[in-house]
C-alpha cells in the first residue's frame, strides 16, 4: 500500500540545557494509506507531544515528516503555510467531538471546504454526502447539543474527513462512548480509512478497542516500540 | 463562508438580545444627557427668539435680565424710542416664583411686558388657544407647560389672574415655563413688599413731621403711595427698523444713556457660554463617564462570551481558521451588540425623553455622533477580546 504517514527519528526536546525534557527521543513510525493504526502508552510518555508535532502545532527539534509524497518537516518546516497544511493535509478527531456548537451538523462538516475556498453550495453538498455515508444524513439539520454522543463523533469523523485529507489523527475518539458504540466508531474509522484511502492515526487508552488494531504502536519515554504487526482478531 | 458571528449570535439570540438592551439602556441615558445639554441651549434660544428683541438694553455694567439682577427706571424706554433706527422699546421684568395650582406647586418665569398694543417686545409672539391679554389687570397668557388651562384663575402674590390665552416653547433659560402679566401687574407682584412692612412704613411716614407735616395729610398719603408702587423694569427690549444694524443702533444707545446693551449674539453668548456653561461641562463629564462604563460593559461582555469559546476557537484554528476570520467575528458581535444597544438606546430615549421635566431635545446629527461613537467604543472594546483569542493555541484543542 501507498504510504500516508512517515516519521523518521523525530525528535522534540523541551527547554536546553539542565532544564531540558526530552519528550520525544527519536519517534519511528509509518502509517499506509487506508490503513489504522493504534499508538498506546501511559501518561507522560510523549502521546500529546507526538500527537502535536504531526498536527504541525508544534515544532519538533529534529527528524523528519512526510505526508504522502509531500516532506512536511526535515530539521525544519517545509512548508510555509502551516494552517493550510492542517486544514487541507490533516483531520482531526477530538476525545470530546468539539463541534461548533452555533452551527448545525451540516455546516460543521462544511466549514472545512469552505474555508479551503470552496462555494457554500459545493461545500454543503460535500458535506450532506460524507454525512449519508456516516448514516447520520438525518440528523443534518440538527444542532450538536441536540445529538447523542455517537451521533456527535460521526459528525467530528465526517469533519476530519470531508477535506479528503490523507491523514487523520484521532485523538482518544471512543473515550466517551461505551463499548458497543466505540466498537462501531473504529469499524467506521476502518471502512473510512479504506473508502477514501486516508492513513488514520488514534491514540488510545480504551482497553475495549486496543484488541482491534492490526499495527499498534507503544510509545515509552519518548521512543516508539511497534508491539503488533499484524491483528490478531482482525478489526 | 458563512458568517460564524451571525451564527453564533442567533445560536445565543436570547442572552445577545438581553445585554444588548441593558446596554441600549445606558445608551439611552447617554442620548438623553446630550438632548438636555442640546435642550438647554434649545430653551435659550428660544428665550432670546421668542422675546422678539433686537437689543437688551439693562442696568450699567449687569449681565440682566437673565443672568444677573437688573434694575431700570421704566422710563428710560422712551428717549430710546426716539433714537435713529428703533423701531420698538418696551419694558419687561421677570421674576421666577412658585405658583399655587390645584394642589400642586408649579415653578413660572413670571414675565410683565406691555399689553396696549400688539407686537410690544416681551409679549409671546404666538398664542396656540385663547387670546391676547387686553385688559390692564388681572389677565394672563400661559406657557402650556404650566399646565393651566384657559379660564383657570392662579393667584400671584395677593391677586388672582384668569388665564386667557395659551402659548408654547416660552421658557427661561433655566427651562421654567412662562406667565405673562401687565407690565404693571407684574411690577406690583415682583415690588410689591409684605403687608407687616407697609403698616411699619406707614406708621414711620406719619410719625415724621417732615413726611407727615401737621394739616397736610396729602404729603404722607403721595409718600405711602410712592413707597407702594414701582415703575422699574428689568430691562428695555429694543426692536430695530428692518435694514438698520442693530450694533449701530446699540452703540448709539450707549453713548447717550447710562445703560449695558447687548445685541443678540452678545445676549446668546451670555445665555450659553456663561449660564450653561457649568451645567454644560457637567454633562460633558457624565457623557465622557458614561462611555467608559458602556465601553467597559462591552469589553467585558465581548471578552465573557470569547473565553467561554476558547475551545472552539482552538478548534478552529487547528483545522485552518485564519486569525483574521476569528477576529472578524469577534469584532462583527461587539458591532452587532453596539447596533442592537444604539438601536434600544435610541428608541428609549426617544420614548422617555418628553416625561423629563426639562426639554431634551434629541437631534439627528447628535444620534449620528452617538451610533459612530458607540461602534468605535464596541470596535475598541472587542480588542481585549480579540487578543485573547489569537493568543489561543491550537495545541489545545489536542490532548487537553
Amino acid at each position: 500500500m501507498a504510504e500516508g504517514i512517515r516519521i523518521e527519528n523525530l525528535v522534540k526536546t523541551y527547554g536546553s540545557g539542565d532544564t531540558a525534557v526530552h519528550a520525544l527521543r527519536g519517534v519511528d513510525m509509518s502509517v499506509a494509506k487506508g490503513e489504522v493504526v493504534g499508538l498506546i502508552g501511559p501518561s507522560g510518555s510523549g502521546k500529546s507531544t507526538l500527537l502535536k508535532c504531526l498536527g504541525a502545532v508544534i515544532e519538533p527539534t529534529s527528524g523528519r515528516m512526510t505526508i504522502g509524497d509531500t516532506v512536511i518537516y526535515d530539521d525544519g518546516w517545509k512548508v510555509n503555510d502551516l494552517r493550510a497544511l492542517r486544514r487541507d493535509l490533516i483531520g482531526f478527531i477530538f476525545q470530546a467531538p468539539y463541534l461548533i456548537p452555533f452551527l448545525d451538523v451540516t455546516d460543521n462538516v462544511a466549514l472545512l471546504p469552505m474555508l479551503a475556498g470552496k462555494s457554500n453550495t459545493q461545500a454543503r453538498k460535500e458535506a450532506r454526502d460524507l454525512l449519508e455515508a456516516l448514516d447520520v444524513a438525518h440528523r443534518a439539520a440538527a444542532m450538536p447539543s441536540q445529538l447523542s454522543g455517537g451521533e456527535q463523533q460521526r459528525v467530528s469523523i465526517a469533519r476530519a474527513l470531508v477535506n479528503r485529507p490523507p491523514v487523520i489523527l484521532a485523538d482518544e475518539p471512543t473515550a466517551p462512548l461505551d463499548s458497543v458504540r466505540a466498537l462501531a466508531v473504529v469499524d467506521l474509522l476502518n471502512t473510512m480509512a479504506k473508502q477514501f484511502e486516508t492513513a488514520i492515526i488514534v491514540v488510545t487508552h480504551d482497553e475495549k478497542i486496543i484488541p482491534t488494531f492490526r499495527r499498534l504502536y507503544n510509545i515509552r519515554d519518548g521512543v516508539t516500540v511497534e508491539e503488533r504487526a499484524s491483528a490478531p482478531s482482525g478489526g | 463562508m458563512i458568517s460564524l458571528a451571525g451564527r453564533d449570535i442567533l445560536h445565543g439570540w436570547g442572552k445577545f438580545v438581553l445585554t444588548g438592551v441593558g446596554l441600549g439602556l445606558l445608551i439611552g441615558v447617554t442620548l438623553s444627557m446630550a438632548g438636555v445639554y442640546r435642550g438647554m441651549i434649545d430653551d435659550a434660544q428660544a428665550l432670546l427668539d421668542n422675546s422678539g428683541a433686537d437689543l437688551w438694553v439693562v442696568q450699567k455694567d449687569t449681565l440682566g435680565p437673565y443672568a444677573e439682577p437688573s434694575s431700570l427706571n421704566q422710563d428710560t424706554e422712551r428717549p430710546i424710542r426716539a433714537m435713529a433706527g428703533v423701531d420698538r422699546a418696551a419694558g419687561v421684568t421677570y421674576l421666577t416664583m412658585q405658583i399655587a395650582h390645584e394642589g400642586k406647586d408649579v415653578r413660572v418665569m413670571v414675565v410683565g411686558a406691555e399689553v396696549a398694543e400688539p407686537g410690544e417686545p416681551g409679549q409671546p409672539p404666538h398664542l396656540i388657544a385663547g387670546r391676547r391679554i387686553v385688559q390692564g389687570h388681572y389677565e394672563a397668557v400661559a406657557d402650556v407647560k404650566t399646565g393651566f388651562a384657559i379660564g383657570d384663575e392662579v393667584m400671584v402674590r395677593r391677586n388672582t389672574y384668569r388665564i386667557v390665552g395659551l402659548t408654547s416653547r416660552m421658557v427661561s433659560s433655566g427651562g421654567d415655563p412662562m406667565l405673562f402679566l401687565s407690565l404693571k401687574d407684574a411690577q406690583e407682584a415682583q415690588f410689591e413688599k409684605d403687608s407687616d412692612a407697609i403698616v411699619r412704613q406707614r406708621a414711620r411716614t406719619a410719625s415724621s413731621p417732615v413726611l407727615n407735616p401737621p394739616g397736610n395729610p396729602a404729603v404722607a398719603e403721595a409718600v405711602n403711595a410712592a413707597q407702594a408702587s414701582s415703575t422699574n423694569v428689568n430691562a428695555v427690549l429694543v426692536t430695530v427698523v428692518p435694514g438698520a444694524d442693530a450694533e449701530e443702533v446699540a452703540a448709539t444707545i450707549r453713548r447717550w444713556q447710562r445703560v449695558t446693551v447687548y445685541t443678540r449674539a452678545q445676549m446668546e453668548e451670555i445665555l450659553v457660554e456663561k449660564m450653561i456653561a457649568n451645567s454644560a461641562r457637567q454633562i460633558g463629564m457624565f457623557l465622557v463617564i458614561l462611555a467608559i462604563v458602556s465601553a467597559a460593559i462591552v469589553a467585558f461582555i465581548i471578552y465573557s462570551m470569547t473565553i467561554a469559546k476558547i475551545r472552539e476557537i482552538a478548534v478552529l484554528k487547528l483545522i485552518g481558521t485564519r486569525n483574521r476570520t476569528i477576529a472578524g467575528m469577534i469584532l462583527q458581535q461587539a458591532l452587532g451588540l453596539g447596533l442592537i444597544g444604539f438601536a434600544v438606546g435610541k428608541i428609549a430615549a426617544t420614548f422617555w425623553a418628553p416625561f423629563f421635566p426639562k426639554y431634551v431635545l434629541l437631534l439627528p446629527a447628535d444620534s449620528v455622533r452617538g451610533f459612530v461613537a458607540v461602534m468605535a467604543i464596541c470596535a475598541l472594546a472587542s480588542l481585549l477580546a480579540i487578543q485573547a483569542a489569537l493568543k489561543v493555541d491550537p495545541a489545545e484543542a489536542i490532548g487537553g
